[in-house]
């Protein structure tokens, strides 16, 4: 169990939290500070402290008191244009950002896809890569060996597993990736936009893979841009602007207000949206 | 507890960075056993001829005072960039960032292990008599990992946030290596500097490997709960600051 989840459990255990849910997030809050002088030494300081300037950065709060909680088994997206702080949301419940206040519970294990391929090295093999994976997402390498079997099937990759991952075409390296991080068989899965990968069958076979896992009842949260999937997928949503949640519920409704949303600003002069 | 949950991972991270080291120069593996052994023999021609030590084992003094400094010395050194080398591991998912930093220490553990089981044919070609005293080999060299692992939490953490503390570090090593007993003998330490001078931690460390090794001697009930305490005192406040600059890593890197 890893330290991260450790405070999760703690956070469970402490908070009045019905059984059901898998995830709750009350009151997040992320700061980012960005100086107008990036002082990345100790030589930087003291210039700095020799000039007498003063530290100046500006403040931008990707997040500003967000509440919200997941079912278990239930897929839920998360939508709203650039910038709007989904992405430092999924970071936050991924475990690699610390929010600034607010509190998030987890139930469960997580496995995140904010990108697929994370720590594959070049100079390894497939089946070590998956080994490595395996690794990174704490499985012991017996559940890792008993998974590869899958996971070379499944990416259609099995004539290959010896083969180094620099060797690879980058359609068969996502292939593999995909494969990998599908199989890790976590309860709660982070997917940011990932899902448009590979050639088309390979795309209707991850659909077709993301189903499965719903019905098997685990928990998704979903990040994108593409409508199209959030509605074919998503049975809630929660749409986010400039850090703060605009609108929360069924998708339709929310995916409707988003479209609304875009329009105006668009009529305003500012960016579109393809539906 | 992460140690146990992500032990596939220390293993796995720990043996690549053994292969990166050992593969990437053209003698690979002999070529990091020759590098002290060639220090030594450089130190010894300038010690022995210029200072005038006319102890015979002179030379094996040396070679362990080395073997012992390069496990502090190539240990903080590369595992300072442990979590700064490593930033899709930080900022792409999650993984206790503890341990990115054991499996470099520990690579440089295993490491030294081989350098000291270089080490032992020589001893006895020299004629030394080994005796028990061996066996309080794995406790010092624990203790030592565990100096160093402390120390490499800290030194990691903070080289996040301020990209000089490599050049910083290196110089204080530079001062650490001649003020630690490695090439004199600490007989020419001055009376009065001498209770100062053991308190240096490494001192006490180096001494206990020459006791257990050279000498023969048994380590004293003082040294080794000293050198325990301070590694555990080390260990302790590694993993506090740590823990605390590790909330942004994700954003400094």
């Amino acid at each position: 169990m890893s330290l991260y989840d450790v405070k999760l459990i703690d956070k469970l255990a402490n908070g009045a939290q019905s059984m059901d849910e898998a995830i709750v997030v009350e009151g997040l809050s992320k700061r980012f500070r960005i100086p107008h002088e990036k002082k990345g030494t100790f030589y930087d300081h003291l210039v700095g402290l020799v000039k007498g300037g003063s530290y100046s950065y500006e403040e931008f709060w990707a997040l500003k008191d967000v509440s919200f909680s997941v079912k278990e088994g239930e897929t839920f997206g998360v939508i709203g244009p650039n910038g709007c702080g989904k992405s430092t949301l999924l970071k936050i419940l991924a475990g690699v950002l610390y929010p600034d206040s607010g509190k998030v519970r987890m139930g469960g294990k997580i496995a995140p896809f904010l990108e697929l391929g994370v720590g594959f090295q070049p100079e390894l093999t497939a089946t070590e890569n998956i080994r490595l994976y395996g690794a990174i997402m704490g499985l012991s390498r017996r559940d890792t060996d008993e998974k590869r079997e899958d996971i070379l099937e499944f990416a259609e990759l099995k004539r290959f597993e010896n083969m180094k991952l620099k060797n690879f075409s980058s359609g068969m390296y996502v292939k593999l990736a995909f494969s990998t991080a599908i199989q890790t068989d976590p309860d709660i899965l982070l997917v940011d936009e990932v899902l448009s990968v590979g050639d088309e069958t390979f795309q209707k076979k991850c659909a077709q893979k993301i189903k499965e896992i719903r019905r098997a009842g685990k928990t998704i949260v979903f990040v994108s841009h593409a409508l199209g999937t959030v509605r074919d997928l998503c049975e809630r949503c929660v749409l986010l602007d400039e850090g703060q949640v605009v609108s929360m519920g069924e998708t339709e409704q929310v995916v409707e207000e988003y479209v609304r949303m875009m329009q105006e600003n668009e009529s305003k002069g500012g960016h579109g949206i393809d539906v | 507890m992460w140690i146990v949950e992500y032990r596939e991972l220390i293993r796995i991270l720990t043996i690549s960075d053994l292969k990166v080291k050992y593969q990437s120069s053209a003698l690979g593996f002999i070529w990091s056993l020759l590098n002290p052994l060639l220090m030594m023999l450089v130190l010894y021609f300038v010690f022995s001829n210029v200072f005038r030590f006319e102890d015979k084992s002179f030379a094996l003094y040396l070679l362990i005072g080395i073997i012992s400094w390069r496990f502090l010395q190539i240990g903080t050194m590369t595992s300072m960039s442990a979590i700064v080398g490593k930033p899709s591991l930080v900022t792409k998912v999650y993984v206790p960032r503890q341990v990115l930093v054991l499996s470099t220490v520990l690579s440089s553990f295993i490491s030294s292990i081989l350098e000291f089981s270089v080490l032992i044919p020589l001893l006895l070609f020299f004629g030394v008599d080994l005796s028990f005293n061996v066996l309080f080999f794995p406790l010092i060299h624990v203790t030592f990992l565990v100096l160093v692992y402390g120390v490499s939490l800290i030194l990691a953490a903070v080289y996040v946030y301020y990209r000089d503390l490599n050049q910083i570090w290196d110089v204080f090593l530079q001062a650490g290596f001649f003020l630690s007993p490695i090439v004199y003998p600490i007989s020419i330490v001055p009376e009065k500097y001498l209770d100062y001078y053991m308190m240096n931690p490494v001192t006490v460390i180096i001494e206990m490997y020459r006791e257990a090794l050279l000498y023969p001697k048994t380590p004293s009930i003082a040294e080794i709960a000293f050198t325990l305490s301070f590694a555990g005192a080390m260990l302790l406040i590694g993993t506090l600051v740590f823990g605390r600059l590790e909330r942004k890593f994700a954003e400094e890197i």
